[in-house]
């Protein structure tokens, strides 16, 4: 297992922002889900590109098309433009879950004390697997095959690489003391974006591992 | 922070408890335990939110150390709120450490100041300051800002220090308005009430009339020699000379302090003093005999001189006297004194806080039932003593926020 400490690239904060759940991008804005709302922003500039009034209490997801988001004990499937809900579907913690991401035609949920990530269906929310952690899961992020996933625990976060099939640690990035991750997402280049949780108003980029890439 | 979790503290943020308890009711993990306790505490449901934070606490991780110290800091402040002061201090003192040592500095000093309002609440002025000199309020955010304020206010003002009490009203008022909680502006104006209203009275050449806090602190700091009945001793701005144990001199000192510049019969002294219905010759020297002991310890204020019907007090320097009383004199106005902050009292707590025993609380409390007074909710050990309730009054509750990594 490779370790090392996360380096934050930039924080970006938000006034009147409380907490911040999942976070998500769609090639161009990054999306975060602030309670009662979800605040999209251009990562370049920092400015709020769009704002919805939707239920937003943990993980978001973009599928391409829509994005998925967690409110209580449920997902919502939303139109980005409109911002209408389209379809709704039991969240597979029932209220238990935390972050959330997409890939391959799956959502993969993070079920946040049971340290578990579930990979359901998403027409119908059936669990389809269930991968173990050994920490608190919160945001969930796959990138170019790869399955990432951020804890906080013992008042500790790190971002972390796991195995999809073993559940084993294959590369941590651990934050800085006091530094707390909620969501996660990366931009599918250098950065990850994470949500600070109910500590603060802030999303913060960092820097995503260097390797060759296939 | 879990999906629901989130959901039900944001409801309790805005002040809809009801609404997160929809939402946690049928969980019984550490954090939804945490949360339906804080619940059911904004609900006024003591009993329930103390086990339901009980219960928290025990199923947070022995890794949790941040979250299991937050609950016991929220069940300290249920215990303050519901005034049963028998508490484990320690647990509060070793949650505070444990936050502090965590860098939550906020729910620390938070813990910190449950602990100063319990030493004011038991009137430990002395143990209360000093905790109070180690905190610096700079960094809190508006609503523990409001708190500390209360708490400069609350010991200037038994203090009788009644300008920097204003000074901290007026700081705590703009805390509160920054704040935006209505609970903690009305306990501002509550405290600033207080100021306004009579804290005793003045009785003074056979006239009285009440006395607002500012004219006991000008009353005090003016040459006059005062006979203190709400601290049982005699002083002016100098010297203070305490009779608390001697009971029968401070009798005899305030009914002639009472009567000044006029005398005191010896029949009215002996009744007075001795409660005694007529004098007799035992009782005229027994007279004497006090006399003369009130005479050497007031010595260095006032001389008593006989004069033909009894006994004048002549204070040294020329000087007015005054006699500061009580608003409220009658049997047990201490008991009532404490009632009187509104809140619901275990007869344990009020006898921690008058320094009596239970059985004499007890009694006094039985006495003030029969007369209407006060009145009881519960049984057995949970029994809960009140002044009837007087419309408006609220009290603060401000339980630390819900458990950010639970």
């Amino acid at each position: 297992m490779k370790k090392s400490e996360a380096e934050i690239i930039r924080e970006y904060a938000f006034e009147g922002v409380e907490s911040v759940g999942g976070v998500s991008f769609d090639g161009e804005q990054v999306w975060f889900a602030a309670g009662g709302r979800l605040i999209a922003f251009d990562p370049d500039t920092g400015k709020t590109t769009r704002i919805l009034d939707i239920a937003a209490h943990a993980g978001t997801a973009f599928d391409g098309k829509h994005l998925y988001q967690i409110a209580e004990d449920r997902i919502l499937k939303i139109e980005p433009d409109s911002g209408r809900v389209v379809s709704t579907i039991p969240a597979p913690g029932g209220g238990r879950d935390s972050g959330m991401a997409w890939a391959e035609g799956s959502l993969w949920v993070g079920q946040y004390r049971d340290r578990t990530i579930h990979q359901i269906d998403p027409e119908t929310g059936k669990i389809l697997r269930t991968i173990e952690s050994n920490r608190f899961v919160t945001g969930v992020s796959w990138v170019d095959g790869e399955l990432w996933h951020g804890t906080w625990e013992e008042n500790h976060s790190d971002v972390r690489r796991i195995d999809p099939q073993t559940g084993e640690v294959i590369e941590r990035l651990e934050m800085p003391q006091g530094v707390f991750v909620s969501g996660l997402e990366s931009d599918g280049q250098d950065r990850f974006f994470c949500g600070s949780g109910s500590t603060n108003n802030k999303v913060r980029a960092i820097r995503r591992p260097k390797r060759d890439r296939k | 922070m879990d999906s629901l979790i989130t959901a039900a503290a944001r409801a309790l943020a805005a002040g809809d408890p009801l609404g997160a308890l929809k939402r946690v009711a049928l969980r019984d993990d550490a954090p939804a335990l945490a949360l339906r306790g804080i619940a059911m505490a904004r609900l006024g449901d003591f009993a329930r939110a103390k086990e339901l934070l009980r219960r928290a606490g025990r199923a947070f991780g022995p890794r949790e150390a941040i979250a299991r110290a937050r609950c016991v800091v929220a069940e300290a402040e249920i215990a303050l709120v519901s005034r049963d002061l028998s508490f484990p201090k320690k647990a509060l003192a070793a949650a505070r450490a444990t936050l502090a040592a965590h860098g939550d500095a906020l729910n620390a000093a938070h813990a910190g100041y449950l602990e100063i309002r319990r030493l004011l609440l038991i009137g430990s002025l002395d143990a209360a300051e000093r905790m109070l000199d180690d905190l610096d309020p700079a960094p809190f955010p508006p609503a523990l800002r409001v708190g500390h304020e209360l708490v400069v206010a609350g010991i200037a003002m038994r203090r009788l220090r009644t300008k920097p009490a204003r000074e901290a009203l007026a700081r705590a008022r703009d805390a509160a308005r920054r704040a935006g909680i209505a609970e903690l502006a009305a306990e501002v104006e509550s405290t600033a009430h207080l100021l306004a209203t009579p804290a005793a009275r003045l009785i003074a050449r056979g006239t009285e009339r009440p006395l607002r806090l500012e004219e006991v602190e000008a009353l005090l700091a003016s040459k006059a020699l005062v006979v203190d009945a709400c601290r049982y001793v005699v002083r002016d701005i100098g010297t203070t000379i305490s009779l608390t144990r001697r009971p029968v001199l401070f009798a005899l000192a305030r009914a002639l302090g009472e009567a000044w510049p006029q005398d005191v019969s010896r029949g009215t002294l002996i009744a007075r003093a001795f409660r005694g219905k007529h004098a007799d010759e035992s009782h005229r020297a027994r007279l004497r005999v006090e006399i003369g002991r009130l005479r050497r310890a007031l010595q260095p204020l006032a001389d008593l001189s006989a004069t033909p019907d009894g006994f004048v007090l002549e204070p040294r320097g020329r000087r007015n006297v005054a006699v500061l009383a009580l608003p409220v004199e009658e049997e047990h106005a201490e008991v009532l004194a404490f009632l009187a902050d509104g809140e619901a009292w275990s007869s344990s707590a009020l006898s921690v806080a008058l320094g009596a025993s239970q059985r004499t609380v007890q009694r006094a409390l039985d006495a003030l039932a029969a007369t209407g007074k006060v009145q009881s909710v519960g049984r057995a050990r949970a029994r809960r003593w009140m002044t009837p309730p007087v419309p408006g009054f609220t009290t603060t509750l401000l339980l630390p926020a819900p458990l950010p990594n639970g």
